[in-house]
Parts: C-alpha cells; structure tokens; sequence
C-alpha cells in the first residue's frame, strides 16, 4: 500500500495512505500531474492539527463511493441527515469547525466541506438573529433603521410548503 | 471560546480564498444602496475567517425560508450572503405576502435590487387573487428563468406582455388556463426568450399559428410542451415545431382538434427524441398517420396517447408496436374500431416493457385478448379495460396472474361476478393483494360479500368505487363512508354515487369486518340486480380523468 507525504502550514510532516489522501480532489490532481512523490507536499494552507482531523475523517470514509460531480440539489434539501459518526466527528470548538470547512474547500473533500457547512446550517435553525450573534460572536453592523428595514423588505418569507402539488414544467423529468 | 489572535494563521488562505474568484459580495453590494456610514470592523470571531462563498454555502444547506430570513438579519455580511438564496424562489400562501414582496421590489430605497435575485416564480398558490394590476410589477423583474402562472386565469396580455418582455432568461413557462391571453403574449415569447425548454398553455384557446410558428423557430431549445385544448392550431404548428425544435421530448395536442396525420408524419420523421406524445381527441387522426411511416424505430418513445382517436384501427396498433417496442404506457381508450387482434397480435409484443394500458370503451375485446395479454405483459400495473362489456369473469381471473397489478377499471363490465372478485383477489402463499384502486361502477352483478373479500385482501386499497352498484348505494350504513358526490351532479348520480377512498376504505373495511363478526348469517341481496345501467358519462370520464393522474404518479423514474 503506497504512502505519500504531507507537510502542514506549521512544518510537520504527516505520512497517509495515498488512496485516503486521494480524498481529496486537489491531492488527487496534484499526484496525477506530476507523478511519483517522495519528498512531502507542502499544504501552505492547513495546519498540522487541522489536517490531521481532516484526514481522520477521509480515514474513516475512504471507502464512500466517489461523490457525484453535480450533486447540489441533493445536498441541498436535508441539513438535518449527517450521519451520526460524522455528528460527533464535527463536535469541536467553532474555532476547529471553522478551519475545517476552509481546509475542506481548499483540499476540494466536498463530502466534508457538506457536512461542515451543515453543521453550522443546524447551529443556525431556530434561533433569533440576535442569539446567531451571540453564538457566532457577530457584531450587528446594522443601524436600528437599516434592520427594521430589512425585516420589512423580507417579510413575506414564510415557511414553504412541500413542492409536490405544483410542479414547475420541466421539474417532472 | 477562541481568542481571535489565534486564527491570523489563516489570514493568508482567507485573502486566498477572496481571490480565487470574483467574490458574489462584490456583485451583491453593487445590488445593495449605497451606505453612507463607515462599515465598523469586526473581531475575528471564527465564523468571520470564511470567505463570502462558503457562508453562502452553508445559507445553501437552509431551506426553510424563515431561517434564511433571519440570517439577513444578523450582519450585513450575513444579509450580503443570504439574500440571494432567500429570493431566489419566493414562495407565498397568501396573496397578502405576495404583495409585501412586490412592495419590497417596487421600493426604489430598498436595501437590496431584490428584482434582480428572484429566478423562479410560482403564482399559483395565489392564483385566483391575482389580476393584472398585482401582477405588473413583475415587470420589474428581468432573471426569471421560471415562471408559473397556472390558473391565473384573471391574468390578460397587458402585464404579461411587459413581464415577457424583460425576461429573456426564461426556460419554464407555464401559462395553462390562462385562457383569457392571445397571440399577443406568445409572440412576446416568440420574440424574446430563445431559451425557452418548457412551455405550457393549456386551455389557452385563442393562441393560433399566428404566434406558434413563430415561437417554433425562435425557441429551438423547446424540450416539453403543452398546447392542450388550443384548438385553434393547426398542422402549421405542429410541422414547424417538428422542423425547428429538434430536442422536443414531450408532446401535448389534447383535443386539438385539427391536427390530421400530416402533423403525427411531421413528428415521426423529425424528432427522434420523443419521448411522450398525447394526441388525444386529434379526432381526424387516420391509419394513414402511421402506417405511412417508414418502419425505423423510436427507441425513447414511452408515453402515447390516442384516447378518442375513433378512425384508427388494429393496423395502426400494430405499426405503432413495431416502430415503438418500448412503449410504457398506451392509451387507446376510446378506440372503438380497436379487435382481439390489437392485443393478441401486437400490444403483447411490447411484454415487459408495458406498464400501463387503457382500452376503456375498446368494446369489441373479448377475454381472449386479455388472457393474451396477462401471459405476456406480467408487469402491467394499470389497466383500464371500462366499458369493454363482453369481459366475463374469465377476463378478471387471467388479471389475476399480474402480479404487479396496483390499479384496475372495470366500469360497467357489467358481466363479472363476485366469483372474478374473490380469483383476483387470491394470492398465492397469502401473500397480500397489491390492488390499491379498483373501479367497479356499475357492475351490478357484485353483492357485498365479494367487496367484502376484496377490502380485506388489499391492504394497500386507498380507492373503490361501486357508483351504480345498488346493493352498495342503498346502503345507508355503507355510503356513510363514501366521500361526498361532485357538486355538478344532478339528484340521479347523487343518489347512485358511491367511492370510497382514502380512510372511506378502512372505515368500511372495519364495518364490514364487523358486521360479518356479528352475524355470520349471509348477507341477502336478492332482488335488487335488475336496475337499468345509467349512463354515467360525468362520473365515468371523472373517475378515469382522476385515476389517469394518479395513474401517471411515478410513470417516470
């Protein structure tokens, strides 16, 4: 089983298997383009213990199928399905949760970048825009009149209904 | 919590990041009014360290409407980031809603261009409330991709035309029961929106080849397309389409009445990705329409629809067997001139591949074809054989050899007998009945101990329908559970009314059940079998009407 080599933004050499490495898409093109690697490739945008949970989670999944190239509209509909080890996989410091979906972008994962943007999607459902604040530590850069503004201009929002009865022409394919 | 010195590591992949493409900020805040105050700093909390695309890719993991607004609410960045998503398909209950929404895009100080964000637009949840004053300005709009106006029947050409004429993106159209708009809209469309893939208008009776032709060489992209009841149109229409629109997949002409063969040639020899193609009621239809076609195949055609189509006959069924092997669903309701030798000869051929086959009023047919049938069709899940009044019991027992079978209709298949009921029903190994709506009407011969066999066999039952069956509607006890008869109905059809569905099914499912437990004397229902059949047509044209929705539910994958 051949390994390659990572070095992480702060310097240290981490060695992985090169099929779970190859979870992600950039490592991926990078192996394909230039061939056999001994020496480690620099990962200038991720730290040591940032890439180490990643590749814990590309570990654990290495046996997925590979992800669908299109697949948005799938992703899109549920935020509550994350699977339960993935579930206790993001229970880290917002700090960590963060870093990880950057790294997950950077590193092209999109399964990990989806289930980290899920997670912070969960932290935001049911709570006022002032709680989301407090949570995120977020200041409101809006002055009263801009939000009251705001909350007019979108009030129409409402819950939507479950789109099976009216079906837009092209949707039935 | 983190100190946010910690995260300046990351400075470097943020500013990255914010280059890596032009970021969907920069173009919000050229949507967003210009602010006059200085943008305070913000701490670097971690959330702050995602670019403006991740954020906005998780708002995208929000469905609910609601939980989007409140995001815009948080920060300008939040709002920057989240508005987008949230108009991108408004969605209103009531037309109060929509009306704060058009407010929203009328306003010229409000904080975002919310006209520029909506690109879907479905109207109909509020479509009997909307007329041309609440709906011009949507003119302002001008991303729609999707718009949906089914049963806006107020609407008229005036705003329509405005609202078409600034949506050039437009690929979904659906104006169907719009009946009071003419040539005038659709030349709109004709003229501006090349990327139109769907369009739908129905019951729009006064569109003519005025505006089709020109639509169809001007929207070469059209891939489904409804022109039910525009009867009006003409072959023109339908050569011009077959000409210029060569990606049609999906075909509509549902009582356009003037479409002869020349239009169904056209349409053979042109477009060979057809997949669905409805000609019912195209009454002037002729064998001529495909027997004359050359005898290559059409491998993707799944779906057609001849129901009314009186002139064609067995030669046709059988040409079109043969061009088209893997014809799913065949409707030929209604093809009277249709024999035994249709079936036994050429719709057997189709075999597996058959899924759904209407031959209400086919009532030449004889049990013979449909004992050809069940051995060769096994997955069949829907058939229609009403009004086919030489079927005997014989004809019911050979569909009990289909073991997909989920819909079956034998209204005023006056023959059959309790006897056929309970061999259809009978399942080997006990298995259950997989039946989950069964028509009867007016088969008169049926007492309530073989419904009875039939309701505890089939579970999955969800509709029954016995109109005309008098020894169900007299029944005070049993049309309890009978949903209500249509309001169109005069006194007669009200009284012989009787359909059970949904929870109607297992209320007499129980009733009877106990009923049975309580006596277990024979139910007497001599005397009552002599009643002349009524010609139903309204509830027999309903029920197929309704049974062919339901019917059509998961034809594709």
């Amino acid at each position: 089983m051949s390994e390659i080599k990572l070095l992480s933004s702060d310097q240290a050499t981490i060695t992985v298997e090169k099929s779970v490495a190859e979870r992600s898409i950039l490592i991926k093109n990078m192996l394909e383009d230039v061939g056999e690697v001994t020496e480690a490739i620099p990962i200038p945008n991720v730290n040591e213990n940032v890439l180490k949970k990643v590749i814990e989670w590309c570990e654990h999944h290495k046996g997925d199928p590979p992800a669908q190239a299109d697949d948005d509209s799938d992703s899109r509909k549920k935020s509550s399905d994350i699977d339960e080890w993935d579930q206790k996989f993001m229970q880290v410091d917002q700090e960590m949760l963060f870093e990880i979906i950057l790294a997950a972008n950077y590193l092209d994962i999109k399964p990990l970048l989806d289930v980290g943007c899920k997670t912070v999607a969960n932290m935001i459902k049911g709570k006022s825009p002032e709680e989301i604040r407090k949570t995120f530590n977020i200041q409101n850069d809006f002055t009263p009149d801009e939000e009251e503004q705001i909350r007019r201009e979108n009030e129409w929002a409402e819950e939507s209904v479950p789109r099976s009865q009216p079906l837009d022409i092209d949707e039935a394919c | 919590m983190s100190n946010p010195d910690d995260s300046y590591s990351s400075i470097a992949a943020l500013t990255d990041f914010r280059n890596m493409t032009v970021s969907p900020t920069e173009k919000l805040v050229s949507l967003r009014k210009p602010h006059p105050r200085q943008r305070p700093q913000q701490p670097l909390s971690p959330v702050n360290k995602l670019p403006p695309e991740l954020l906005i890719a998780i708002f995208s993991k929000i469905t609910s409407l609601v939980v989007l607004k409140t995001c815009m609410l948080v920060s300008r960045q939040w709002a920057d980031c989240s508005v987008e998503l949230l108009w991108h398909r408004p969605h209103f209950g009531e037309f109060a809603k929509y009306e704060a929404m058009v407010a929203a895009i009328q306003d010229e100080n409000a904080f975002y261009r919310y006209s520029q964000l909506i690109k879907r637009l479905n109207l109909t949840p509020i479509s009997a409330t909307a007329n041309d004053g609440s709906m011009k300005p949507l003119g302002l709009c001008t991303k729609l991709e999707r718009l949906t106006l089914t049963n806006c029947v107020n609407l008229t050409d005036s705003p329509l035309m405005e609202i078409l004429a600034s949506n050039p993106r437009i690929q979904a159209l659906d104006m169907s029961q719009l009946y009071n708009i003419s040539d005038l809209s659709i030349n709109v469309v004709a003229q501006n929106c090349p990327r139109l893939q769907g369009l739908n208008v129905a019951g729009c009776k006064r569109v003519t080849d005025a505006s089709m032709v020109p639509l169809s060489r001007n929207c070469k992209f059209l891939r489904r397309l409804k022109l039910n009841d525009c009867n009006l149109l003409t072959n023109s229409t339908v050569i011009s389409l077959a000409e210029n629109c060569p990606q049609l997949l999906e075909v509509d002409l549902h009582k356009c009445h003037n479409i002869t063969d020349e239009s169904v040639l056209h349409m053979f020899n042109q477009l060979r990705q057809l997949r669905e193609l409805h000609l019912a009621y195209c009454d002037l239809l002729t064998d001529d329409a495909f027997l004359k076609l050359p005898n290559r195949t059409y491998e993707l055609l799944r779906i057609l629809d001849l129901t009314g189509c009186r002139l064609l006959t067995d030669q046709s069924v059988n040409k079109i067997v043969n061009i088209a092997p893997r014809l799913r669903n065949l409707i030929l309701a209604k093809c009277e001139n249709i024999t035994d030798r249709a079936v036994t000869h050429s719709i057997v051929k189709l075999g597996k591949n058959l899924h759904y086959l209407h031959l209400g009023h086919c009532q030449h047919l004889t049990d013979r074809a449909v004992q050809a049938l069940v051995r060769c069709c096994n997955r069949i899940r829907y058939i229609d054989l009403a009004c086919c009044t030489l079927l005997t019991d014989q004809a019911v027992c050979h569909l009990a050899g289909l073991p997909k079978l989920r819909r079956i209709g034998l209204v005023k298949c006056h023959q059959i007998t309790d006897f056929a009921i309970q061999t259809l029903v009978r399942r080997t190994n006990d298995a259950p009945c997989p039946l989950e709506r069964v028509h009867l009407s007016y088969c008169t011969n049926l007492t309530v101990n073989g419904i009875h066999d039939l309701i505890k066999s089939c579970e999955r039952l969800t509709h029954l329908s016995l109109t005309g069956v008098d020894v169900f509607y007299s029944r005070k006890d049993f049309t309890q559970f009978c949903r209500p008869p249509p309001e169109e109905f005069n006194e007669h059809q009200r009284e012989v009314f009787c359909v059970f569905s949904g929870s109607g099914v297992d209320k007499l499912r129980r009733y009877l059940n106990a009923q049975q437990a309580a006596t277990s004397a024979a139910t007497d229902t001599a005397g009552g079998n002599h009643l002349a059949y009524y010609n139903d047509e309204d509830d027999d044209t309903q029920e197929m009407e309704e049974d062919g929705e339901a019917g059509t539910d998961g034809v594709e994958d």
